[in-house]
């Protein structure tokens, strides 16, 4: 878990960076001009919306979703009923969320990405 | 294409896997950002907490997980268990067999009412019915009766017999009331207490008629529940009662007794005609039984007295009906023929005794 979060967060760096506008280099834009194509690929095939479907229903089905609410349930009444905002509700909770994915869910789901890549690179 | 060949193939497997959880890692954060959104709206629609409840009914109404209860904590076959009151004879029913009871308690199924009506109908007196049962009893020593009780008693436990549900609860009811010997209806059917008249309707009373003697006992008041051709009542009991009962316009007797009166009477004669050629072989037996008959009585020393005459006939009639009799009516010939035997002999003195002393 620890080796693939520090993967994690490298490679968030170059996504952020490109958000954000900072000017790219030029390895860091062929990385950009890659995933592009890839999330391309992704919509156009449809296959990221069958992932999500998989994903939705997977984490239902292991109870991810009522733990997600309870975590939301402890925000809203910090935060007061009438105030809570989506903003506030995405913050508080999405980490948590990324944390409680079961090892199952996570592995069959990236095994999936793999297929499609592995499928699509050549 | 081939630009992104060379770094996923290569020794870029890291690159590889990092993409992998790219994708990944924007699908969840999609799935969060979706419930994120779903618990906002029901948050500001006022629906989310829709579920909540204080403690107390939180504690009340927790789903109870031990084996042998329901979820509600209870047992779930205790009905077995339970009894209901029969509100007519207040006994406890099981739940389970109420419904069959209150069937035959209240005399209201198909099969139960007649039995009910009877139970009903003897109820009313119950002491009389035990003394009327003990003058049946010493009426019923008559020999000539006694072939058709029996054949009446063999013939209605096998009615009962029939319906094996039946002769169950008569046995239930045996077990508990042996005792009381009146509140057993078949006991009291059995034992041919009689009916009383005052209870049943006009159509039960002509239905009644139809196929019983139902004269009504003077010391009892009910009514016989024999054949037509009982021997205690005499035919003009029977035809005062059913005057009495259904009114001068009915039939007093139903057919078949009529015939079976109006044929026991040549057959009584015939049987003493016979009797007779026997007596005088060089008559021929063309001649008519009536003329014989009546030649014969008119003889003063074997003429039989009316009551005989009557007997006889009383046990021919029954002779056709029970072989039992068959003995008894041989019996009786034999002491009609002993009797001709004797008159033969004493005649034929007397002949003898006249010829000598015409000589």
């Amino acid at each position: 878990m620890v080796v693939v979060f520090s993967l994690f967060d490298a490679d968030r760096l170059p996504n952020l960076a490109r958000r954000s506008g900072i000017s790219p280099t030029n390895t860091m834009n062929k990385e950009a001009r890659l995933k592009a194509s890839i999330n391309q690929k992704l919509t156009e095939t449809g296959e990221r919306d069958r992932l999500k479907e998989l994903l939705r229903a997977k984490l239902t089905e292991c109870g991810w979703k009522d733990q997600m609410k309870a975590q939301c349930k402890d925000v809203i009444k910090q935060k007061g009923l009438e105030h809570v905002t989506v903003e506030d509700l995405v913050v508080e909770v999405t980490p948590k969320g990324r944390a409680l994915v079961p090892d199952s869910v996570k592995k069959e789901l990236l095994q999936r990405i793999r297929a499609f890549l592995t499928q699509h690179a050549s | 294409m081939k630009m992104e060949e060379k770094p996923l193939s290569g020794p870029d497997n890291t690159r590889l896997e990092a993409l992998i959880q790219d994708v990944y890692s924007e699908l969840v954060e999609d799935a969060c950002l979706g419930l994120c959104f779903e618990v906002h709206r029901a948050v500001k629609q006022g629906y989310f907490f829709l579920d909540e409840t204080d403690q107390d009914s939180i504690k009340e109404f927790e789903i109870v997980d031990q084996p042998g209860v329901d979820i509600f904590g209870q047992v779930f076959n205790q009905w077995k268990n339970k009894e209901c009151e029969c509100p007519n004879c207040k006994r406890l029913i099981a739940a389970s067999r109420f419904a069959p009871h209150l069937e035959k308690c209240l005399g209201m199924g198909r099969n139960s009412s007649r039995i009910a009506n009877r139970r009903l109908a003897t109820n009313n007196n119950i002491s009389k019915s035990e003394s009327d049962q003990e003058d049946n009893d010493d009426l019923n020593d008559n020999d000539w009766s006694y072939g058709a009780e029996k054949k009446a008693k063999k013939r209605r436990p096998d009615k009962n017999q029939n319906s094996p549900r039946r002769s169950k609860s008569l046995k239930h009811k045996n077990g508990e009331l042996g005792t009381s010997l009146s509140s057993d209806p078949y006991k009291q059917y059995n034992y041919n207490a009689g009916i009383s008249y005052e209870s049943l309707g006009p159509n039960e009373i002509r239905s009644l008629l139809t196929t019983q003697c139902g004269v009504i006992s003077e010391h009892t008041k009910r009514m016989c529940t024999r054949s037509h051709r009982c021997p205690q009542h005499t035919d003009d009991q029977r035809r005062a009662i059913r005057l009495f009962l259904l009114g001068p316009s009915v039939p007093t007797l139903p057919d078949a007794d009529v015939e079976g009166d109006s044929f026991d009477i040549p057959n009584g004669q015939a049987l003493l005609s016979r009797l007779q050629w026997e007596d005088f072989p060089d008559v021929s037996p063309t001649d008519s039984a009536s003329s014989k008959a009546s030649k014969e009585m008119s003889t003063p020393s074997i003429k039989p007295k009316p009551e005989d005459l009557g007997f006889i006939n009383k046990c021919i009639r029954f002779s056709h009906r029970h072989q039992s009799f068959r003995f008894q009516e041989a019996q009786k010939e034999e002491e009609v023929g002993s009797e001709l035997e004797q008159w033969r002999r004493r005649s034929k003195y007397d002949w003898s005794q006249q010829q000598q002393l015409s000589e």
